[in-house]
């Protein structure tokens, strides 16, 4: 396999799905359940996943995974929660994938995984809550 | 020369697709990045077998199934999927495709499932 050819193309790529994936989040902040928009976080989390795991890039290949997991869930739920483990966690999964792929364009090597990210995401409650409560996280007590 | 249509909506999938089975003596017909485009080249081109990812933007890969299959009854149609898609590879084997391969590509693979899939005389 001509390495060089896939990285490059996995390059390209992958910074096209991020773009693509940070329009659609920012769509989800405003309205958390737009279909369209959590269908293609999923896709692209998908995609980058299938390229990332062809080239032995591990670390992109499973925070990828996990997102991906993550938007199926939004999916069958039809929305993605508030907070720092809705989309919050969606938009810092975002700069991981961005850090990891950049990482790939300075060195030309695999990166190494980010395992407090890979932590939060793999950890986050897979129970949504309330939609009435989902303007943010439950407040702390005094 | 068995003519192939590949359906990925990522160009690098695609590519590596071609770069695998062309050297191998397929031809690839057409490429499609969606799972409405692949019925319509389908329909346009006729190939002998299609590879097909199931996750797909306008239309997922296990509808073009159902829909190639209903239109072109015998088609031959191979799911390229990823690990942990067990559920939709069964349901794209119900709809009709005939066997799956699994991402990343095993080149030997790959060229096994296809020739498989072409022997098969339905």
């Amino acid at each position: 396999m001509d390495i060089a050819k896939y990285r490059n193309l996995f390059l390209e790529e992958a910074t096209e799905h991020l773009s693509e994936m940070s329009r659609s989040l920012l769509l989800l902040e405003k309205e958390s359940g737009d279909g369209e928009a959590i269908d293609t976080v999923f896709r692209m989390a998908h995609s980058i996943k299938g390229m990332a795991g062809s080239l032995g890039y591990d670390s992109i290949t499973e925070l990828s995974h996990l997102l991906e997991d993550r938007m199926d869930l939004c999916r069958q739920q039809g929305r993605v929660p508030a907070g720092e483990h809705g989309i919050g966690l969606l938009f810092r999964g975002l700069e991981g994938l961005e850090r990891l792929v950049g990482f790939v364009r300075e060195t030309g090597e695999p990166p190494p995984p980010d395992e407090a990210l890979i932590t939060a995401v793999r950890e986050a409650p897979v129970e949504f809550p309330e939609e009435a409560e989902s303007g943010g996280d439950p407040p702390k007590k005094a | 020369m068995k003519r192939v249509l590949v359906a990925d909506d990522a160009s690098f999938m695609r590519q590596m697709i071609r770069d695998i089975i062309e050297p191998e003596g397929y031809e690839v017909v057409g490429e499609a990045s969606d799972g409405v485009e692949v019925v319509e080249k389908f329909q346009e081109l006729n190939p002998d077998v299609v590879m097909m990812d199931i996750v797909m933007p306008k239309r997922s890969g296990i509808d073009a199934v159902k829909s190639i299959v209903e239109k072109f009854p015998g088609s031959k149609v191979v799911m390229c999927s990823a690990l942990g898609q067990e559920a939709l590879v069964m349901e794209a084997i119900q709809a009709g495709a005939k066997d799956f391969i699994v991402k990343p590509f095993k080149p030997d693979s790959v060229v096994s499932t296809l020739g498989k899939v072409l022997e098969k005389d339905d």
